[in-house]
């Protein structure tokens, strides 16, 4: 169970880290803004207080530094600085890193120390919580969320001051005005330890308190409340009651009040025999074992837990949550049994249609609806916003342009657009590469832009949207622009591209995707290697995405990438080629129109169609695939728009629509060009997934090397 | 009226508070009522209306009745309580709804329970 809560920990901690460092960001443009100071001033409450919960005293330790300069700034004592966010942002990935490192084992403190020591400096010298201090300052504690709700505590304190204390400065009644900030108490001053005049030292504190407290901040926001006295002090915190994790005593009514309610005695009755007995308290006041004081402090405490269990237990019930947290394997594996159920779907409805008995190919068809209203909604459980990548660059474009001595800004759009989350994660590096891209050689350094008549500093732009079943995520920078030519010459040079051939320029723009493809003088920390592109082109390839990339020299460059919704399951048309069956994206698909034998001879060797009157070239499958079974007299031709260009491919039959649950190849076929994957049919036969895109390009070359 | 004891005809001394029961003067408060129980059976503490109380006034309280009820005498107040009294025993958690042993198991006049 502990590790269960340990990794539930770490996982919420990571997520409050990605919201911790998005509020940083945004604090940097508003610095004035409460509601986001307040949120990061939270974000470290929580992981402090949840830390310390699950034994991760380095973190909560650390994190109270953080927290306590944050408590400042929420109070006004401090402003925000592009150094305290810095010294901010810098905490945070030594959280990250602490939560990284397994339990129990020895961390690296000095990042950590290092950061600690910065934000003292920042520190006003008049706030520096000094031990001994006379005042006390305030802490003034976030609003309770929902889930600090759920675990409401009672604790008992003890609080003996030093005797001391008052000669201090110090005033108790303060310390103890702050824990009733914390919740419901009930305060018992204990005067057992005053002695009689003569022996009084009238300034001493001779009295301590019992508190009973019951809060939802945990235990260390009641440590807080100590924390400038604490080591002059004897504090004692005990839980005597939650909500969840002690067990409760039963409550059930007593026997007297049974009775009374079963009409078998008089409530008059039950109090004379009641009278007639001591109560616990009064026989052990009697017997001299306890002092009535402390009898009182006890009875405090019981009433108080009582009256808060009651209030519990008449409280109404609360509202199932909202949402659960499930781990992703389980989605994972919730998405093969689909997956798998689709093929089963397609198997069934192929047999009840051979079999042609209605009855059953009603209930096939029955079966087919329900498969699809699962897969869909099992497909939109693992659906993520993208937004939650954005924080990360947003945080890449400030520290790398701060590097690189650039003014950059950057913009997002459409964070809400939604991407299963395995393809988001598959899109974290080509987007890194891009960006990195984009600062190193894209925008430019501010004098040039000045001197270009341009914005100081630049802006990098990142955002998503759908269109169709696809994602469109948009990097655009406003810097110098690829430079046509220079790459022209270099694909030549390196033999990618015809010399003579007349290129579009997008063509051109593509071969920055190509291995090793580098225009860069220089190599820089950052980028130039000629590897980063590369990285790009084959991670939106294994997304079954594609790149466009538009540029206009001093302006700036747009690089799109389309990336599927969701890598599971796909819409498909379903084709055949000689005894293979092959699997075309339906989104891609536009029609499908007849090939013969004539057709083919008019276009006098050429492998173009006229369709409505309108010249679409074709790919003939079967030649490319090299299938050498006999060729029907008439083909199809299914035209499809890839990235505004229509295109043919020609197969033998079009068998239809087909839910394809996409299985990737291994290894061996891993440089197969114009492949995406395979599908397993009704039948148990292996259809290969074409990648239109890759097929024509792949044409393309061919023709533009052959000139 | 200043910090101060007098004694009546019958004997018995009045303590008044004079304006301020605080740490400045919680020594000297607590020299005055050491005095008076040492010199009389009756010691009465008169309120000034306006006076100010913190912890050490409280504690001299305490510790002076400590005294008077070991020794059998009687150690009391005159007229209404002041608000200050009344805020310090709320504040402070002194509200005492029981006995006191160190006052022969009597309630506490000085905190027994804020009406």
């Amino acid at each position: 169970m502990m590790e269960e809560a340990i990794a539930t920990y770490r996982e919420e901690a990571g997520e409050l880290l990605a919201e911790l460092e998005t509020s940083l960001l945004d604090l940097e443009e508003t610095p004035d803004d409460n509601d986001l100071i307040n949120r990061v001033f939270r974000a470290m409450h929580t992981i402090k207080g949840s830390g310390a919960m699950f034994g991760f005293d380095e973190i909560a330790s650390f994190t109270h530094e953080v927290e306590t300069v944050f408590d400042m700034v929420r109070n006004g004592k401090m402003t925000v600085t592009k150094r305290l966010l810095d010294l901010t942002l810098k905490s945070r990935d030594h959280i990250s890193y602490l939560l990284s490192c397994p339990m129990g084992e020895e961390v690296d403190r000095s990042v950590g120390d290092e950061i600690i020591a910065g934000l003292r400096q920042l520190v006003p010298q008049q706030d520096t919580p000094q031990k001994g201090s006379n005042e006390v300052p305030a802490l003034h504690l976030p609003p309770v969320s929902e889930d600090e709700l759920a675990n409401e505590c009672t604790w008992r304190i003890r609080f003996r001051p030093a005797p001391n204390v008052l000669m201090c400065g110090t005033n108790p009644i303060s310390l103890i005005n702050e824990l009733r900030g914390l919740g419901t108490a009930h305060v018992v001053a204990q005067f057992d330890e005053i002695p009689q005049l003569d022996a009084l030292v009238a300034e001493n504190c001779y009295i301590y308190w019992d508190i009973i407290l019951t809060t939802t901040r945990g235990e260390d926001a009641i440590k807080d409340v100590f924390i400038f006295v604490e080591d002059d002090c004897d504090i004692r915190i005990e839980l005597i009651d939650s909500s969840g994790l002690i067990d409760k005593e039963d409550g059930y009514k007593k026997l007297g009040d049974i009775l009374v309610e079963r009409g078998d005695l008089s409530p008059i009755e039950m109090q004379k025999v009641l009278m007639l007995q001591k109560r616990f308290g009064e026989l052990l006041v009697e017997q001299g074992i306890v002092s009535p004081e402390k009898v009182q402090s006890a009875l405090v405490e019981q009433q108080h837990v009582k009256s808060v269990r009651k209030e519990r237990s008449e409280a109404p019930p609360q509202e199932a949550a909202a949402s659960i947290r499930v781990p992703a394997e389980r989605l994972d594996q919730l998405i093969n049994l689909v997956g798998e159920m689709v093929t089963v779907q397609a198997h069934l409805s192929q047999v009840s249609q051979a079999g042609g008995d209605a009855t059953f190919i009603a209930i096939s068809e029955e079966v087919e609806r329900l498969t699809n209203e699962l897969r869909d909604t099992a497909l939109n459980i693992r659906m993520l916003p993208i937004g939650s990548t954005f924080s990360k660059f947003k945080r890449l474009v400030r520290d790398l342009s701060s590097e690189l001595g650039k003014e950059i800004e950057m913009e997002t759009f459409g964070a809400e657009t939604e991407l299963d989350k395995t393809v988001i994660e598959k899109l974290n590096d080509p987007l890194v590469h891009i960006i990195r891209n984009c600062i190193d050689h894209g925008i430019e350094m501010p004098e040039v832009r000045k001197a270009a008549g341009k914005a100081s500093h630049g802006t990098v732009s990142l955002g998503a949207e759908h269109s169709g079943d696809s994602v469109l995520v948009t990097i655009r920078d406003d810097g110098g622009g690829l430079d046509r030519d220079r790459i022209r010459a270099k694909a030549i040079e390196r033999g990618l591209l015809s010399a003579t051939a007349e290129v579009p320029d997008k063509e051109i723009y593509a071969q920055i995707f190509a291995p090793g493809f580098s225009t860069a003088e220089k190599v820089t920390s950052v980028s130039g290697r000629g590897v980063g592109m590369d990285v790009v082109k084959r991670g939106i390839d294994s997304l079954r995405g594609s790149i466009g990339v538009d540029s206009v020299r001093g302006t700036g460059t747009t690089i799109t990438l389309k990336i599927p919704l969701t890598l599971a399951i796909i819409d498909s048309l379903l084709v055949k080629i000689g005894k293979d069956h092959f699997v075309l994206p339906l989104a891609s698909v536009e029609e499908c129109v007849e090939l013969t034998r004539e057709d083919i001879r008019g276009a006098h060797g050429r492998n173009l169609a006229n369709v409505r009157g309108a010249i679409i070239p074709y790919i003939p499958l079967r030649e490319h695939f090299k299938i050498t079974d006999q060729r029907p007299d008439i083909e199809q031709i299914v035209i499809a728009d890839i990235h505004g260009t229509k295109v043919g491919f020609v197969v033998d039959h079009v068998v239809g629509e087909h839910q394809t649950v996409i299985k990737s190849l291994g290894k061996m076929y891993r440089d197969v060009k114009g492949v995406s994957g395979a599908t397993i049919l009704g039948d148990g036969t292996v259809a290969l997934i074409l990648d239109m895109g890759v097929l024509l390009q792949s044409i393309e070359k061919l023709e533009h090397i052959g000139g | 009226m200043p910090l101060n004891s007098s004694v009546r005809e019958n004997g018995d001394i009045i303590v008044t508070s004079g304006t301020s029961l605080t740490i400045e003067h919680a020594a000297e408060f607590s020299r005055i009522l050491r005095e008076a129980l040492e010199a009389s059976g009756t010691v009465m503490l008169e309120f000034e209306p306006e006076v100010e109380i913190d912890i050490t006034g409280v504690q001299v309280l305490c510790s002076a009745c400590k005294n008077a009820a070991e020794s059998g005498k009687v150690f009391s107040y005159h007229g209404p309580r002041p608000q200050a009294m009344t805020d310090i025993i709320t504040s402070s958690g002194a509200e005492r709804n029981s006995v006191c042993k160190h006052n022969n198991n009597s309630t506490c006049i000085w905190f027994g329970g804020v009406n």
